[in-house]
């Protein structure tokens, strides 16, 4: 088996050569098509997401995978740029490297974020794209099935993925629900409508949040958000009264002091009568005064205090990295084994059959020659034939199932030279 | 079925203390199947528990006594209410570690009352009246219930503190959100307040139908001077004016103060237990004043028939 794979991801490439590289969807089945057509003999998978634009290339025969220059030419030429542009920006790795590299980015090890849970969809999306395009392609479903078994197994064996590592999921997804048992009857008011608050939002949606109102200086770009999400538009006057029924509230705006004082929340309180409030201070600086969360049943975290637990969190996923890393060691150790046992077996069902063939016609020769020979000694020379094939054959295929597949994958190939075997 | 005869105290604390070791190793260490390890140890303690209680403690009615008839009788039949709960509350919170402060709470209970004894409290006889069922039901659930209530609280009051100073939670260490333990805590505020009022009215009732048919003379009275009486009304006033005042005042209900309740509640209860432990029951104690009565009715009916065979 050959197996390449060339690429670019965010440890080596910047931002503008991931972009040039990057495809759509409806641009991968297209490039698919276009590979088949120059390199028919290859199977080929292309994951393309934020971070990375990979080709991953394989062939049974060698010479039949195109080489690093090969392929950056024909991937420039689908993509109207310059080869040279991007040359010195791409990696390439090679058979066990290659799936090693395979099965640490299905697990996230290799992710910006490690333990990050989408990338794993994204490797099955790019696989099912190259199987729909080349249904026969049997090396990339050996490989993409194991790699997609390996980030399962590290899923369930370590503890990579169970923290949290970005503001707005720490927020919601563990915060929110230390203090909620539920979203869905919450009244949630986001204060901004930018990125931060969109993203949170986002969040608070994904964990059945309903009913959000958004209030922003700017009643735009509020709109625009609502419109997005299906919330209520808030009025920024109104801001006191919104707060005194809201339970969480997101608060990211751009303004240059504390939106929300102590006095104002005073009057807040009154209204409030004490009734738990959660509230994500997502701003710099911050929006909401500091006092505030010394106030009874006021639960009040800021970016300082999330980031802090991201850190804990990111710091923990490390932690689980060589126990992730042992397993797809052990795992390429044994989809190798596998592959080249199937690959010895045939080699060997050949050297077999051919022996078997030889033995036969020289049993049929000598009988022919022979005369008054009974059926007991015709019995015996057959016996005796085929203990001599087996005792020449066993020790090189005792070495064969034996040697480590670096050192057999050689062997196979001086039995296949020696004895003249076909692939 | 011998061998049920056979189960004893040790079985199901044993059990439940298997249940607390499992509890505690979840703060260290992840294994995945210890949470079956645990509920399981949990159900047979509890099934030991309460083979125990039907034939050892004689639940069943027309036996020489009932199994509420004592402190021991009354302790292990809270205990057991709790192992349920426990159960319960693992269904429906896997992930939080509130057995820590529930465990501790059944194996104290199953000691306090090997430590109280066996020796009946109630007369037997009086057990066997519906109203003592009732009385006696009513008030092992309340206190049940506020002993939940309790846990509920300390377990907010430990949550709403965590959150408020920022403390990462550790994955090992997961309590339930506050907005659960809150609603829980007032469920357990406004059961246990109705099911104390039953047992109060029980209580109330069976003292007066006592010294009615008593050799007291000028009808029923109830013995408000008696420290269990009192005691008991003003426990049940306590929870009351806090159940009206929740419903009446919106601060009151929210976060902490609901635990504060809660925890103030079972305090009074384990203040008012302890002056009936300390007095004996209402009732045995009118009993005996009832006896004490009689026997100095006749006692000054002999003294009068004495000085009048005098004065002859």
């Amino acid at each position: 088996m050959n197996l390449q794979v060339i690429g670019c991801s965010h440890h080596q490439s910047s931002v503008a050569t991931r972009e040039q590289l990057a495809f759509t969807e409806q641009q991968i089945k297209p490039f698919l098509d276009n590979y088949y057509s120059k390199f028919p003999n290859s199977e080929v998978v292309l994951l393309s997401t934020c971070n990375r634009t990979e080709f991953y290339t394989a062939a049974n025969k060698p010479n039949s995978v195109p080489g690093k220059s090969e392929l950056i030419e024909f991937i420039a030429e689908q993509r109207g740029i310059a080869a040279t542009d991007i040359n010195s920006e791409i990696f390439i790795h090679q058979d066990r490297q290659a799936v090693e590299h395979l099965f640490s980015v299905a697990s996230s090890l290799d992710s910006m974020v490690v333990g990050e849970a989408q990338i794993l969809s994204q490797v099955k999306q790019a696989y099912k794209l190259a199987v729909e395009t080349n249904q026969t392609a049997a090396l990339i479903h050996r490989v993409f099935q194991s790699a997609i078994r390996v980030a399962r197994r590290i899923s369930n064996e370590t503890e990579i993925h169970t923290n949290r590592v970005s503001v707005p999921s720490v927020a919601i997804g563990v915060l929110a629900k230390q203090i909620f048992e539920r979203l869905d009857n919450k009244k949630i008011l986001i204060l901004g409508a930018g990125e931060m608050a969109e993203e949170t939002l986002r969040y608070a949606i994904q964990e059945g949040g309903k009913d959000f109102t958004i209030i922003n200086r700017s009643i735009e770009n509020a709109k625009q958000l609502a419109m997005k999400f299906d919330g209520r538009v808030g009025d920024w006057d109104e801001l006191e009264k919104e707060l005194a029924t809201a339970d969480l509230v997101i608060s990211a705006t751009g303004a240059t002091k504390a939106v929300v004082n102590s006095d104002l929340f005073d009057r807040v309180e009154e209204i409030r009568k004490q009734k738990p409030i959660f509230i994500l201070d997502l701003a710099v600086p911050r929006d909401f005064e500091h006092s505030i969360s010394d106030r009874l049943n006021v639960y009040l975290y800021t970016l300082d205090d999330l980031q802090k637990e991201c850190e804990r969190n990111r710091q923990s996923r490390q932690s689980h990295y060589p126990k992730a890393q042992k397993i797809i060691n052990h795992e390429a150790d044994l989809f190798f084994n596998e592959i080249q046992r199937r690959s010895s077996g045939s080699t060997i069902a050949q050297l077999k059959r051919q022996a078997d063939n030889a033995k036969q016609l020289e049993l049929d020769r000598l009988m022919n020659r022979l005369e008054g020979v009974s059926e007991k000694q015709k019995s015996e020379i057959e016996q005796s034939f085929n203990r001599l094939v087996n005792k020449i054959l066993h020790p090189p295929l005792k070495s064969l199932q034996t040697e480590s597949p670096q050192v057999s994958g050689g062997l196979l190939e001086a039995l296949k030279k020696l004895f003249q075997l076909g692939d | 079925m011998n061998w049920l005869q056979n189960i004893s105290i040790t079985c199901f604390a044993a059990s439940y203390a298997v249940v607390f070791a499992l509890e505690i190793s979840r703060i260290f260490f992840d294994v995945s199947f210890r949470k079956y390890v645990r509920v399981g140890f949990a159900a047979a303690g509890l099934f030991a528990h309460s083979v125990f209680l039907v034939l050892q403690g004689k639940l069943v009615l027309g036996s020489n006594g009932l199994w509420l008839g004592s402190w021991f009788g009354w302790c292990l039949a809270t205990a057991w209410i709790l192992a349920f709960a426990y159960i319960w509350i693992s269904a429906r919170q896997p992930k939080s570690v509130i057995g820590l402060f529930l465990i501790p709470l059944i194996l104290g209970l199953i000691g306090l009352g090997v430590g109280f004894g066996t020796e009946n409290q109630f007369n037997s006889i009086e057990a066997k009246s519906i109203w003592n069922m009732v009385h006696g039901f009513a008030l092992l659930l309340g206190t049940a219930i506020v002993a939940l209530g309790f846990v509920f609280g300390v377990v907010y009051v430990v949550q709403s503190r965590r959150l408020k100073h920022k403390s990462p939670q550790s994955k090992h260490f997961r309590l339930p959100s506050l907005e659960w333990l809150q609603k829980s805590s007032e469920y357990s505020l406004v059961i246990s307040t109705f099911l104390l009022a039953i047992g109060l009215i029980s209580g109330i009732a069976i003292n007066w139908t006592n010294q009615t048919d008593g050799a007291l003379s000028g009808g029923g009275t109830i013995a408000w001077s008696n420290p269990v009486i009192w005691s008991s009304g003003i426990l049940f006033s306590w929870l009351l004016l806090v159940s009206i005042f929740s419903f009446c005042y919106q601060p009151s209900r929210q976060g902490r103060k609901v635990a504060y309740l809660v925890i103030a509640s079972f305090l009074f209860l384990v203040l008012e237990l302890a002056i009936v432990w300390w007095v004996g029951h209402a009732t045995a104690s009118s009993k005996s004043e009832v006896a004490l009565h009689s026997k100095i009715s006749s006692m000054s009916k002999e003294f009068h028939n004495e000085v009048g065979r005098l004065k002859i």
